[in-house]
């Protein structure tokens, strides 16, 4: 079924777009990283601040911010596709890959976590306050898949099947 | 006569090339054969630049959203976050530049990138400082300095040096010192 997918996606116009023209690679390379800035910058800024750092600016500002997480998800999603789409074998029997994507999904489910047991809590802090030690839980969480998904995205070159 | 300057100048540049990727640690830096070698170090040094950026970012759409400080004192942890990034990077940019020195300096956007980042460090300095400043009177965005535009600037800085750093992989000339001819 795996030799079928990736036969599929070898043969389709996406592959074509981003195996035949030389600078659909580093274009979507570079905006995959932009996008790594920004999630850091969003999601990884607003860990910090619950487990303590910049607490000069209240939860409530930064999570503001976190809707230009949502548009570098998609940003992620769309180049991290087109990757997929280019090379699938290359991921596919990647553990790199494997391990990255797992971290996505319990990155995904720690956000729902987070959202239903402790958001409203937290926005609700002001300048200066304290996080609760459960939102600090869900912070540290996030920030090590943050990391670890990082980490899994720069070796994904160096376990090519 | 200048021709014959230039080429032992480029003679030159091609020893010292030579003599820098033939160093031990430079061996050591590019063969070491585990994953806690290079891929490591390229793993640090994207690890520094989300640090580095990404709060410079997270601050920058601070001021866009309309920053009030209360005691600057308290973004220190931010900041401080931001400069180990940068001091990570630093470290770990030097020991890529040293496996593949002919690699990075004879490639243009190299030196594109490196004054995109010392403009970008320059700009979070400024940032940080007038935040420091004025953040003592809760008015960040006070008379005297645009702070938007600081800001603006900063986030197109560091996005301009994300695209050039990535760009390294696809656009050098050469590998190796050897690969060159005066």
């Amino acid at each position: 079924m795996m030799r079928e997918l990736i036969h599929w996606l070898t043969h389709t116009p996406v592959n074509h777009l981003v195996m035949d023209y030389r600078w659909t690679w580093p274009t979507a390379e570079s905006l995959h990283f932009c996008a790594l800035a920004l999630m850091v910058g969003t999601v990884g800024t607003f860990d910090l601040r619950l487990l303590g750092l910049g607490k000069g600016i209240s939860p409530a500002t930064l999570h503001y911010s976190i809707r230009f997480g949502v548009a570098r998800f998609v940003v992620s999603v769309v180049t991290g596709a087109l990757f997929i789409f280019g090379q699938p074998d290359q991921y596919f029997y990647n553990n790199a890959f494997k391990v990255k994507v797992v971290c996505l999904l319990l990155l995904g489910l720690n956000v729902c976590a987070f959202y239903a047991l402790e958001a409203r809590q937290v926005l609700k802090l002001g300048a200066g306050d304290d996080a609760p030690p459960r939102a600090k839980v869900f912070a540290a969480i996030s920030l090590t898949l943050l990391v670890a998904i990082m980490c899994a995205g720069r070796m994904l070159t160096f376990y090519r099947p | 006569m200048y021709g014959g300057r230039l080429l032992r100048c480029a003679a030159m540049m091609i020893d010292l090339l030579t003599f820098l990727e033939n160093n031990e640690v430079s061996v050591f830096i590019r063969e070491f054969p585990s994953v806690f070698g290079f891929p490591t170090i390229l793993f640090l040094h994207t690890l520094g630049l989300a640090m580095v950026a990404g709060v410079s970012i997270a601050i920058d759409l601070w001021i866009l959203r309309g920053a009030t400080a209360g005691a600057p004192l308290h973004l220190l942890g931010l900041t401080r976050t931001m400069w180990l990034g940068f001091g990570i990077n630093l470290v770990s940019g030097l020991a890529l530049l040293l496996a593949y020195p002919a690699k990075a300096l004879t490639n243009g956007v190299f030196y594109l990138k490196m004054a995109l980042v010392l403009l970008g460090v320059y700009v979070a300095v400024r940032i940080n400082r007038e935040i420091a400043a004025r953040g003592r009177t809760g008015a960040v965005l006070s008379i005297g300095f645009d702070a938007r535009r600081w800001a603006t600037g900063s986030l197109m800085l560091w996005a301009a040096a994300t695209v050039t750093g990535r760009l390294l992989a696809y656009t050098y000339n050469v590998l190796f010192a050897y690969e060159l001819t005066p």
